[in-house]
C-alpha cells in the first residue's frame, strides 16, 4: 500500500471541508479523485502535501504517518503535485523549473555552490541530464531555453507535471491537468499519464473531464459535500445510483451514460 | 608621475561607491527571496558600532574587528528572519524599517558604550592602518612618489575593489547555482517552491542572514573608513538610500543594484549644486520608477540584449574575418 488516508476530517472555521474521508491506494495504480465542484478533491491534496494540517486523521506513506511534516518534507519521502491553476516559476526557463523539481534530491550548499568542487560540479551535471530525460518524457525538450510564461496553455501543464517528476515521486498527485485542454492536448496527456505509470509512479487524479477520467484510472473516488459516498472501479461507479445522483444529477445525462 | 594622476579625492568617493555597490547587493540578497527589507541601514550599523568598539575599547585587530562585526550582524540577521517569515511584501517593510529605528533609537541611549547621539571618534583608520603596517615592513609611499594621503586612498580604494570584486562574484556563483535556484522559485511562488521540496523556512532566513551580514560588513568598513560614526549616519534616510539602489536599478539581477548605486553615488559628485535636494530626487525618482518602471532600470531582457548583442558583435567580427580569408 502506497498511501492510506485515515478519517480525515478539515474544517476551516464553521466550514466542513472534509469529514471523516478514508481511503487508500495500491502500488503502481492509477486512482481518480472526483467530485462536484466544492467536494473537497483539491483540499484533500492540500492534507497529503501538508499544505493545510488535516483538523484530524491520520496519512500514511508507505508505512510512515505524515502529521507533523512539513511540505518539503513531504515531496522529499516522495509525493509530489501539480496544481490546478498553474503555478509555474514563471519567469524561469523551462529546463530551471524542472531544475528546481529536483532540488530535494540535490546537496550541495552555499560554499560548496560557490567554490564550484568537484561534487558540485557533478552533481549540476547530473541534474542537467535528469532535466533534459524529463523534458524529453513530456515533450518539451525542444523548448527548455524558453521562458515558462512564454509556454502555451497546455505546454505549461506538461511543465507543471514534468517539475513535479523532476522530485523523483512514488506518488504522483495531479490537480485537473486536463482543465481547458483541447481533445488532442487532452490524448497527449492521455499518453503522458501512461507513460508515467509505465516508470513505477502511482498516480492519484482530480479530474473533471469523465471520459479521461473512465479510460485512464483502475479505480475511483467519489466525494461529495467533503465526504466519500463512493469507491470502486470506474465501471462500478458510472453505474452507481448515488454517485449520478449526486454528480451528475440531471436526468439527460443519466441517459446518455446509460 | 603616478603621484599627478592620483587625486585623494576622487579615490575617496570611489571608495564610496564601492561601499554603496557592497550595500546594494546586501538588499539585492534579500531582495532575491522576495523579502522587503528596510532594516539594512540598522544592520550597517550594527556592523559598525561592533567594529568600532571591539577595536577603540578592546584592543582588537582591524581585520578581526569587522570580520567578528560582520558574523555578529549576520546572526542577528538570522534572528530578526525568523519572525520576518511570517510578513510578506510591504508589512516586512515596515517591521524591519521599525527594527532600523530601534537599534538607532538603542544607540543613540545606549550611551556608556556608543557615546550616544555625539558618537564614537578616533576609529582606527583603514587607510592609515595600512600605511603603518607597510612602513613596519619597510615599505614607504615615498618610493612609489606618493604623498602618504595619496597612499592611504589608494590602499583603500585598491582594498574595497578587490572585496567588491569578490563580494559579486561569490554571489553571482551563488545564483548560478541550487541555492540561486531555490532562491529565484521563492520570490516567484513560496508555496509551489515549498511543494516542489524546498526548504523555505532555511533560504529566506539564509538569505536575511547573507544580506545583514553583508550589510554589516560594509557598515564596518564604512566606521573604518570615516573614523568617525553617530547614529545619525544611519537612520531612516540611510535604509532608503540603500533600497533606492535596487528600486533604481533594478532587483531582478545582481547587475540592477551595482549599477544603481555606481549611478546614484556618483551623480551628487557631477551634480554638486543639486546635491543638497539628493532625498527630494529620490523621492520622485521612487515615484517616477514605481509608475513607469517597477522592476527598475536593469531587468531580465536588458541583459538577454546585452547578451545578444554582444554575441552579435562576435559573429560580424568572425564574418569580416572569414571575408578577409577568402
Amino acid at each position: 500500500m502506497v498511501l492510506e488516508v485515515k478519517k480525515i476530517s478539515k474544517n476551516f472555521g464553521g466550514i466542513q471541508a472534509l469529514t471523516d474521508v478514508s481511503f487508500s491506494i495500491e502500488q503502481g495504480e492509477v486512482i481518480g479523485l472526483i467530485g462536484p465542484n466544492g467536494a473537497g478533491k483539491t483540499t484533500m491534496f492540500n492534507m497529503i502535501t501538508a499544505m493545510f494540517p488535516p483538523s484530524s486523521g491520520e496519512i500514511v506513506f508507505m508505512g510512515k504517518s505524515l502529521s507533523g511534516l512539513k511540505p518539503h518534507e513531504i515531496t522529499k519521502l516522495g509525493i509530489c503535485r501539480t496544481f490546478q491553476n498553474i503555478r509555474l516559476f514563471s519567469d524561469l526557463t523551462v529546463r530551471e523549473n524542472v531544475m528546481v523539481g529536483n532540488h530535494c534530491r540535490l546537496t550541495t550548499g552555499v560554499w560548496q555552490s560557490v567554490f564550484r568542487t568537484k561534487y558540485q560540479k557533478q552533481e549540476e551535471k547530473k541534474v542537467l541530464e535528469k532535466a533534459d530525460e524529463i523534458l524529453e518524457i513530456v515533450g518539451l525538450l525542444e523548448h527548455s531555453q524558453t521562458t515558462a510564461k512564454n509556454l502555451s496553455y497546455g505546454q505549461q501543464r506538461r511543465l507543471e507535471i514534468a517539475r513535479a517528476l523532476a522530485s523523483e515521486p512514488k506518488l504522483l498527485l495531479l490537480d485537473e491537468p486536463a482543465a481547458g485542454m483541447n481533445e488532442k492536448e487532452t490524448n497527449d496527456l492521455f499518453d503522458l499519464i501512461m507513460k508515467i505509470k509505465s516508470l513505477g509512479i502511482t498516480v492519484l487524479l482530480i479530474e473533471h473531464d469523465m471520459p479521461l477520467v473512465m479510460r485512464i484510472c483502475s479505480r475511483l473516488v467519489v466525494l461529495n459535500f467533503g465526504e466519500r459516498i463512493a469507491e470502486g472501479t470506474p465501471d462500478s461507479i458510472q453505474t452507481n445510483k448515488e454517485v449520478i445522483e449526486a454528480y451528475l444529477g440531471v436526468e439527460e445525462e443519466e441517459e446518455e451514460l446509460a | 608621475m603616478l603621484s599627478e594622476l592620483i587625486n585623494p579625492y576622487y579615490l575617496q568617493i570611489a571608495s564610496f561607491i564601492l561601499l554603496n555597490i557592497i550595500l546594494g547587493v546586501s538588499i539585492y540578497i534579500t531582495l532575491a527571496t522576495g523579502q522587503l527589507s528596510l532594516g539594512h541601514a540598522g544592520f550597517m550599523s550594527i556592523g559598525a558600532y561592533t567594529s568600532a568598539i571591539l577595536t577603540l575599547n578592546h584592543n582588537v585587530p582591524l581585520v578581526l574587528g569587522i570580520v567578528i562585526a560582520a558574523v555578529f550582524t549576520g546572526l542577528v540577521g538570522v534572528i530578526i528572519g525568523f519572525p520576518a517569515l511570517r510578513l510578506h511584501g510591504v508589512y516586512l517593510a515596515i517591521a524591519t524599517l521599525g527594527f532600523g529605528e530601534v537599534i538607532r533609537v538603542l544607540f543613540v541611549n545606549w550611551e556608556n558604550l556608543t557615546n550616544g547621539a555625539i558618537g564614537i571618534a578616533n576609529i582606527p583608520h583603514l587607510g592609515r592602518e595600512i600605511l603603518t603596517l607597510s612602513k613596519d615592513i619597510g615599505f614607504e609611499p615615498a618610493a612609489l612618489g606618493l604623498r602618504n594621503n595619496q597612499f592611504i586612498s589608494l590602499a583603500v580604494f585598491l582594498l574595497l575593489l578587490i572585496i567588491t570584486i569578490a563580494v559579486i562574484w561569490f554571489f553571482i556563483r551563488q545564483n548560478n547555482s541550487r541555492i540561486g535556484r531555490a532562491y529565484a522559485s521563492i520570490k516567484m511562488d513560496e508555496q509551489a517552491s515549498e511543494a516542489m521540496g524546498i526548504n523555505i523556512t532555511y533560504y529566506k532566513i539564509l538569505a536575511f542572514g547573507q544580506g545583514a551580514l553583508l550589510a554589516g560588513f560594509a557598515g564596518a568598513l564604512y566606521a573604518h573608513m570615516t573614523a568617525y560614526i553617530s547614529p545619525s549616519d544611519f537612520d531612516y534616510h540611510r535604509a532608503v538610500e540603500i533600497l533606492i539602489f535596487a528600486i533604481f536599478g533594478g532587483s531582478e539581477v545582481i547587475w540592477g543594484p551595482i549599477f544603481g548605486a555606481i549611478f546614484l553615488s556618483s551623480l551628487p559628485e557631477v551634480l554638486r549644486s543639486v546635491s543638497e535636494y539628493r532625498f527630494m530626487i529620490y523621492g520622485a525618482l521612487i515615484v517616477f520608477m514605481m509608475a513607469f518602471r517597477p522592476q527598475g532600470l536593469i531587468d531580465m531582457n536588458v541583459m538577454n540584449w546585452l547578451k545578444r548583442s554582444k554575441s552579435k558583435k562576435k559573429e560580424g567580427k568572425h564574418g569580416t574575418g572569414s571575408k578577409e580569408n577568402q
